[in-house]
């Protein structure tokens, strides 16, 4: 009966579906706020991780590089999430609202981390200072349009390091592999550059072989991580027109790949141990973390949505769990 | 990682809270202001940034590069101020390429003197490392450029501090709060500066300034969060109130209390034909239209009335408005007189009037003479006058509803009227007066070579066919004659006719009609609608020996250039 009367239900005379509900309001917020805190300050702590991580690795005393790199994570993404708080609705709605509703405190939360980040580095010098300015003269140059064509050269950044100030330059991003390409090698840039910077380390010849290996194996995890989510995502980027390994080379060839490349950052392990460029619970650790990945990337069409999201980052903190477990 | 200085320590909480305000400000272009905010904010970290490796570095050249660094911060904060607190408050027409040009030949001049390594000693004539329990930093001895630059420096400040001033007494509160926090931000660092070159500080040769940029970083923040800095700014108050002035409708003027014109709107220039430059200045007697009878406005307490005033659109009815400009002590300081054009109000109302008075009486008493005829015709259906009686009526009824669309037509603010030349418009009217009776004689005169709305044939249709219509002669004489002068051209209408009721005109000069004092049809209210629409004036004048001379003047369209005549 569809279009049947309504019934009261009640002796008052009102139907069920005209009276209102208690919302569950308490409920939807706690969902807003753990979605965002399993996005801006869920990377910032990787980022963390991932650069005491490098610390360790590199011989080079701790400094603030990891603090100072985790603020800068957090306040790039949470700028960039509110910025495109709007288009997310669809794809990340929890999250979403929370940015639209909290949108200026957000804001206010990134530029003051921002700031501290880059206090942090002034303290440890005008290398440090320099490195952290790179995401801050990026923002810049998207701003205000000065930079047009930098703009068009970091926009792979767009997917890692996302676009601050809402400005989206769809064009490298676009291009098959040379996107994730690009974002595994900037990451990798500040994971590695950040540590000696910080520490006000200048890296000599006898460090330069830990420095390269490090470094290639940090851009062979993250090319990694950065496709492992397009499995997910592969029907909305082949109904976009983005072309992803998913979208090219379908799910099974996919894991292949990312296997092989998982094989390569292995290699860069065993090279590391061969070389003795860094200690035995350093490469244990990378070690523990490259099993995660490999783990995750064998289950990447069966984790749902969320979990898939995270997961290739919890690596380093499995790994960043064995490091702090056996002493670096 | 080396321990810092305490010092360093200090200005590092300024470098983070000044760079999150920048950013935020950074953020809110191109809202009024943002980005000079940003200058100035940027230009706090950058001093305070430098001032840390200053202090952190080992070795005297090293302090002295990082010193000379700073330089280019501290030009920048006064620079940023300054454009920052103009834009902010709505003076942006001082916010040009060639004022910041200018303004920053100082700054650029001290930020090339340090880089060129301060030839001459003009910056300092010595710097020696000085150690001290809260930091090592380079003490210097100030040099002629250093005292010109912070001479300058305060200049910059202050002037930039007076419009912010001005909004701390404004009546809305988030643009107090707004200026509260920002003069606090501003005066921190001057206190500071002050201090150490009045050598108040305990630690000799410790310059504060930067370190009180973390109260700036706290204010200008809290401006920018709490009472909504730029997203909120009082910029366009200024422009939105000026351009009320000059965009609106009713013509203004601005007269100081010794009666000479202080300012007038566009309207005002526009409506009545005044060059703004020459008038300013000039006795409101002489630029100010009917300005005694205005002034005598003033002085009274008699009701609003409309005062004719000839303006470039011809004869309008203004009411006029005097406000005197109070000032803070209750001083009059000036009136503003508005002149609101009631025309078309009053035309409306006429209107209103007459069709009521049309329905209520004319139409009424035709009906009336129709069905009562009518009811005779039943009674005897051969009597030929009845039916001659109800067709004449009947074709009275048919002709006022005629000029009732008519009449309806120079009230439509949508209908926009074509001109035509003069010539043109009277052979309209003569033809059509010819056709009401053929025996008529309609003699033109001389008519001049001019444009003029075609509105002016309506009125001139109006007055032959009254001329023709009510005269008792055989055989009528209508005659139309025009003159040009003044860019005003008078065209006569004279008659042989039996002359109208003066009280029918006396009507259209007091402009409203009662149930006992009011005209017959509607004929003559469309040719006062007709004038008044095209701004002009009519007059009635008695011919000897018998007729009437009807003289409406109205002015030249613009376009119209005064030629040959026929």
């Amino acid at each position: 009966m569809a279009n049947g009367p309504i019934r009261p239900s009640t002796s008052d005379g009102t139907a069920e579906q005209s009276r209102s509900h208690a919302t569950t309001a308490a409920a939807g917020t706690r969902r807003r706020v753990g979605a965002f805190a399993t996005a801006a300050p869920f990377t910032a702590v990787v980022a963390a991780v991932e650069v005491a991580i490098a610390t360790a690795a590199l011989g080079v005393p701790l400094s603030t590089a990891p603090v100072a790199v985790g603020l800068v994570a957090f306040s790039v993404y949470a700028a960039d999430h509110v910025a495109d708080a709007e288009g997310d609705v669809g794809s990340t709605p929890a999250r979403a609202q929370f940015a639209l509703r909290y949108g200026d405190q957000l804001m206010v939360a990134a530029a003051l981390s921002y700031g501290l980040a880059v206090a942090l580095a002034v303290g440890a010098g005008p290398a440090a200072l320099a490195l952290v300015l790179v995401p801050g003269a990026v923002w810049v140059g998207y701003a205000t349009d000065w930079l047009p064509t930098v703009g068009g050269l970091v926009a792979p950044l767009g997917d890692r390091v996302p676009r601050l100030g809402g400005v989206s330059v769809p064009r490298l991003k676009d291009v098959f592999l040379l996107n994730s390409a690009a974002v595994a090698l900037a990451w990798a840039v500040a994971v590695v550059a950040a540590p000696l910077a910080f520490a006000r380390v200048p890296v000599e010849p006898a460090h330069a072989p830990t420095v390269a290996l490090l470094f290639a194996y940090v851009a062979a995890r993250s090319f990694v991580d950065v496709e492992v989510p397009n499995v997910r995502d592969v029907a909305a980027d082949a109904a976009q027109g983005v072309s992803t390994l998913p979208v090219v080379y379908g799910v099974a060839e996919t894991r292949r790949i990312l296997f092989a490349v998982d094989g390569v950052a292995a290699g860069l392990l065993v090279a590391l141990v061969a070389t003795d460029a860094a200690s035995g619970s350093v490469v244990a650790a990378l070690a523990a973390g490259l099993g995660v990945s490999v783990a995750v990337t064998a289950l990447a069409d069966r984790l749902d949505g969320s979990t898939l999201g995270v997961a290739p980052d919890c690596s380093y903190l499995v790994a960043g769990a064995v490091l702090l477990a056996l002493g670096p | 990682m080396a321990a810092l200085s305490p010092l360093s320590v200090a200005l590092l909480v300024a470098v983070s809270v000044g760079l999150a305000a920048a950013i935020l400000a950074w953020r809110e272009r191109p809202e009024p202001g943002a980005t000079w905010l940003a200058v100035l904010l940027v230009g706090q970290v950058w001093w305070a940034t430098f001032l840390v490796f200053e202090l952190e570095a080992a070795t005297l050249p090293a302090k002295a590069l990082w010193y000379d660094v700073q330089w280019v911060g501290v030009v920048a904060v006064p620079v940023g101020w300054l454009f920052f607190a103009l834009a902010y408050t709505g003076y942006d027409r001082y916010v040009t390429p060639f004022t910041v040009a200018a303004v920053s030949i100082v700054p650029a001049a001290t930020v090339a003197v340090a880089a060129a390594g301060d030839p001459g000693n003009l910056l300092a004539t010595e710097r020696v490392v000085r150690e001290t329990a809260v930091g090592t930093f380079l003490e210097v001895v100030p040099g002629p450029l250093y005292y010109i630059i912070a001479g300058y420096t305060y200049l910059l400040g202050a002037v930039g501090s007076v419009p912010l001033l001005q909004l701390i007494r404004d009546d809305a509160r988030p643009f107090r709060g707004q200026s509260a926090a920002l003069l606090v931000g501003t005066a921190a660092p001057w206190a500071g500066s002050v201090a150490y070159i009045t050598g108040a500080i305990p630690i000799a040769g410790l310059d504060p300034t930067p370190l009180v940029f973390v109260v700036s970083g706290v204010a200008y923040l809290l401006a920018l969060s709490r009472f909504r800095l730029l997203t909120l700014a009082p910029a366009p108050r200024r422009r939105a109130r000026q351009l009320v002035f000059e965009q609106l409708h009713d013509p203004v003027f601005v007269v100081g209390t010794e009666g000479l014109l202080v300012d007038l709107n566009e309207s005002a220039a526009e409506a009545f034909g005044i060059d703004r430059r020459e008038a300013i200045g000039k006795p409101a007697s002489s630029t100010v239209p009917r300005y005694d009878a205005v002034r005598d406005l003033a002085d009274g307490d008699d009701k609003p009335r409309a005062i004719p005033i000839v303006g470039r659109d011809g004869r309008r009815p203004y009411e006029a408005t005097v406000r005197d400009v109070v000032d803070d002590h209750d001083r009059t300081s000036a009136s503003v007189i508005t002149f609101h054009d009631v025309g078309a109000y009053l035309g409306q109302q006429q209107r209103l009037s007459v069709l009521n008075r049309v329905f209520r009486h004319d139409v009424r008493t035709e009906t009336n003479l129709i069905q009562g005829y009518a009811e005779q015709l039943c009674a005897e259906s051969s009597d030929e006058r009845a039916v001659s009686v109800i067709e004449e009526s009947a074709g009275r009824i048919l002709e006022l509803s005629e000029r009732t669309r008519t009449a309806g037509e120079l009230f439509d603010p949508t209908q926009e009227y074509a001109s035509s030349p003069l010539p043109d418009v009277v052979d309209e009217a003569v033809a059509d007066a010819r056709e009401i009776d053929s025996g008529a004689r309609v003699e033109v005169g001389r008519v001049p070579e001019v444009t003029v709305s075609v509105v002016l044939r309506v009125v001139l249709e109006n007055l032959c066919s009254n001329a023709i219509r009510h005269n008792d002669r055989a055989s009528p004489w209508v005659e139309i004659d025009a003159t040009v002068a003044d860019a005003w051209v008078d065209v006569t209408v004279a008659d042989d006719g039996p002359g109208i009721d003066p009280a029918e005109y006396d009507v259209l000069d007091r402009g409203a009609e009662t149930p006992l004092r009011h005209g017959s049809g509607i004929g003559l209210w469309i040719v006062k609608w007709g004038v008044d629409h095209l701004g002009g004036r009519i007059s009635f004048e008695e011919r000897e020996p018998r007729g009437t001379l009807v003289t409406v003047s109205v002015p030249v369209e613009r376009s119209g250039v005064p030629g040959t005549d026929r």
